[in-house]
């Protein structure tokens, strides 16, 4: 049985920088407990690397500063060890350190949707409400797909 | 004409917050004065006035995202103060371990991955290198029993407060929710692995700091005050209720049985120009000889016992380390071990009690009095809040004082003594720059919290002449 780890991090009282937060609510919601985990955090930290290191397959969920606000983009997550500090975690070290630690780091991949309004909040912009679902959409979609491929 | 010339460090590395460190020369190049500034600035005690009281736990969590469990438990205890309430006996012992679960991940983060490089790697290592992953490199059981550690205490907090950033499970007069019955079976079934991790970090640390003599010789090596919260019945240790006791540095107790709620009467705060961070001092001594230290190297100096048994075993080790009171601040790290043991240790106690899953956790009261205090001894040293209320229960003055604030003249202190013995002249060796920081390390301090941040600090240090002149610099990536 595949097992997949979806963390979505950020600050649910930044407006749109809590999506990642909702996204992975609702996907804990939609999907089967046993074979998917779901993580919410403030901020990545090192003690992820235990949480994925027996996965198959992770889902970093995040809001994007960076692009279009409503654009959602999904980039292959590769190691980059040093990446990896007490204040700022990336991904990329979260598999590092899961790599050194372990000898063990999953597939994952980086999925995000530009936000537009990181003020203080709990609503998010129209463009991330409209983004939403696509954002969900795409992220089930390819749980299903390495389900499959188990 | 005499030159005076300044190196400064900005910023630290490797803490909690934002900081630099100056260090004066005199014309021999012979470090003169050094100077540990607090650059960033919070204010949570003007802008929390107006607020309803019973919002201070939430609020106050807000100060800190690695100790805001410490700040729940004191602010609620200021708060059961205000509503002059006794809370159920099995909410205070769900909010010891709650409290306790928040020193193991403080304590975990500090040494693992702080201080873990420093120790493992050596004072001289790469600056490069001088991180977790070049920890792991050369000790990766080391590094995984670090994320094990803090993962124990992250998860207790979790299960208890239902998030490991910012739980608002501790309330006024309790807690929100009982214990459940999985969640305590779960706990007390990762008790082991992190008794194990204690016990075989401890041992490595023993076996580590006796390459370290020159360093444990001169890292705030000197004599203060010791202050702590104890069970004044027995002089224990305790992070959650009791009587403050004072210990000088021949290890004689020069004063018991203070309540914390009149912490004004004996402790005073000085504000310098040159920090955001006021500095504390023992009032019947004055400023600056009223010098104290609080966190895990004053706890330990001031107890007589931890009250469990691997804890109590250490505990006495770690006494002989020297026959008055431990001095050097290198044995901060030390004793961070103890009480992460002891946690663990009496985790597993109150996990056990035949109480632990009463449903009875909350005491509900309007304000009975207009002034509150609240004291526990957060991961770094002991900790008060202080509001006074009107009689809508609206905030109209609020006082804390945080460890590293109490810290603050012991550390100024401590550089200065590093500096002196490691920095020579304008020639900045890494070395000796690490080990000015280092010294900084070892009381853990938490800067968000005391000025009442985050972000990839660099280490930039540049030595200055008079005119500003850019003598020597050194930058890390």
């Amino acid at each position: 049985m595949a097992r997949i780890v979806i963390v979505g991090y950020g600050n649910p009282l930044r407006s749109d920088d809590g999506l990642g937060w909702r996204v992975a609510e609702e996907l804990s919601r939609r999907l089967s407990p046993p074979e998917v985990e779901v993580i919410v955090r403030h901020q990545l930290t090192p003690e992820l690397a235990d949480d994925v290191r027996n996965a198959d397959a992770v889902f970093f969920i995040d809001a994007a500063r960076v692009g279009q606000p409503g654009e959602v983009t999904c980039t292959p997550v590769t190691l980059q060890p040093g990446t990896v500090s007490s204040h700022q975690c990336l991904p990329a070290g979260i598999l590092a350190l899961a790599q050194e630690l372990y000898g063990a780091a999953p597939r994952a991949f980086a999925v995000s949707l530009c936000g537009e309004c990181f003020d203080h909040g709990t609503g998010f912009s129209t463009s991330v409400e409209v983004g939403l679902p696509k954002l969900t959409a795409l992220v089930e979609k390819m749980i299903g797909e390495e389900i499959a491929r188990q | 004409m005499e030159q005076r010339r300044t190196i400064v460090i900005d910023p630290v590395t490797r803490i909690e917050g934002h900081s630099k460190i100056t260090l004066h020369l005199d014309d021999q190049g012979r470090v003169e004065d050094a100077r540990f500034h607090v650059t960033q600035f919070r204010g949570f005690e003007k802008f929390c006035e107006g607020r309803p009281f019973s919002e201070m736990p939430s609020l106050m969590a807000r100060i800190c995202g690695i100790c805001p469990v410490s700040h729940l438990i004191a602010s609620a205890k200021a708060c059961d103060a205000l509503m002059a309430v006794k809370i159920p006996p099995t909410a205070d012992k769900l909010r010891r371990i709650f409290g306790l679960a928040q020193v193991v991940q403080s304590h975990a983060l500090s040494l693992f991955h702080l201080s873990s490089p420093d120790l493992a790697l050596g004072m001289d290592a790469d600056p490069a290198k001088s991180n977790l992953f070049g920890v792991l490199e050369k000790h990766p059981e080391l590094a995984r029993d670090g994320i094990r550690l803090r993962q124990f205490g992250q998860q207790i907090i979790e299960r208890l407060g239902g998030k490991r950033i910012h739980p608002a499970w501790v309330v006024p007069g309790g807690v929100s929710e009982p214990l459940s019955l999985a969640d305590r079976d779960a706990i007390l079934k990762s008790v082991p692995e992190a008794l194990a991790i204690a016990v075989r970090t401890i041992e490595w640390l023993k076996r580590t700091i006796e390459r370290f003599r020159e360093e444990i010789s001169t890292f705030g090596n000197f004599p203060t005050l010791f202050m702590g919260i104890v069970k004044p019945e027995v002089g224990g240790l305790t992070f959650y209720d009791g009587k403050i006791r004072i210990a000088d540095a021949s290890g004689k107790i020069v004063a018991e049985y203070l309540d914390p709620a009149r912490y004004f009467d004996f402790i005073g705060e000085k504000v310098e120009p040159w920090s955001y961070l006021k500095s504390a001092y023992y009032k019947p001594k004055g400023f600056p000889d009223g010098i104290y230290r609080v966190g895990p190297l004053a706890r330990l100096n001031v107890v007589d016992r931890c009250g469990t048994p691997r804890a109590d075993q250490e505990l006495a080790e770690f006494h002989e380390l020297q026959r008055t009171a431990v001095l050097s601040s290198f044995h901060y790290h030390h004793a961070r071990l103890v009480e992460v043991l002891y946690c663990v240790e009496r985790m597993e106690q109150l996990l056990n009690h035949a109480e632990i899953l009463d449903k009875h956790v909350r005491a509900i009261a309007r304000p009975n009095a207009l002034e509150g205090v609240g004291a526990a001894e957060a991961p770094r040293g002991t900790l008060f809040h202080h509001y006074k209320i009107d009689d809508e229960g609206l905030i109209r003055w609020c006082n804390l004082i945080i460890a590293t604030g109490q810290n603050n003249l012991a550390m100024n202190r401590s550089v200065l003594q590093v500096a002196k013995h490691f920095v020579h002249g304008e020639r900045l060796t890494a070395g000796a720059l690490n080990r000015v920081e280092a010294v900084i390390r070892a009381y853990d301090p938490c800067l968000s919290c005391s000025t009442h941040v985050a972000g990839q600090m660099a280490l930039h240090i540049q030595l200055l002449s008079p005119s500003g002149e850019v003598l020597d610099e050194v930058s890390r990536p």
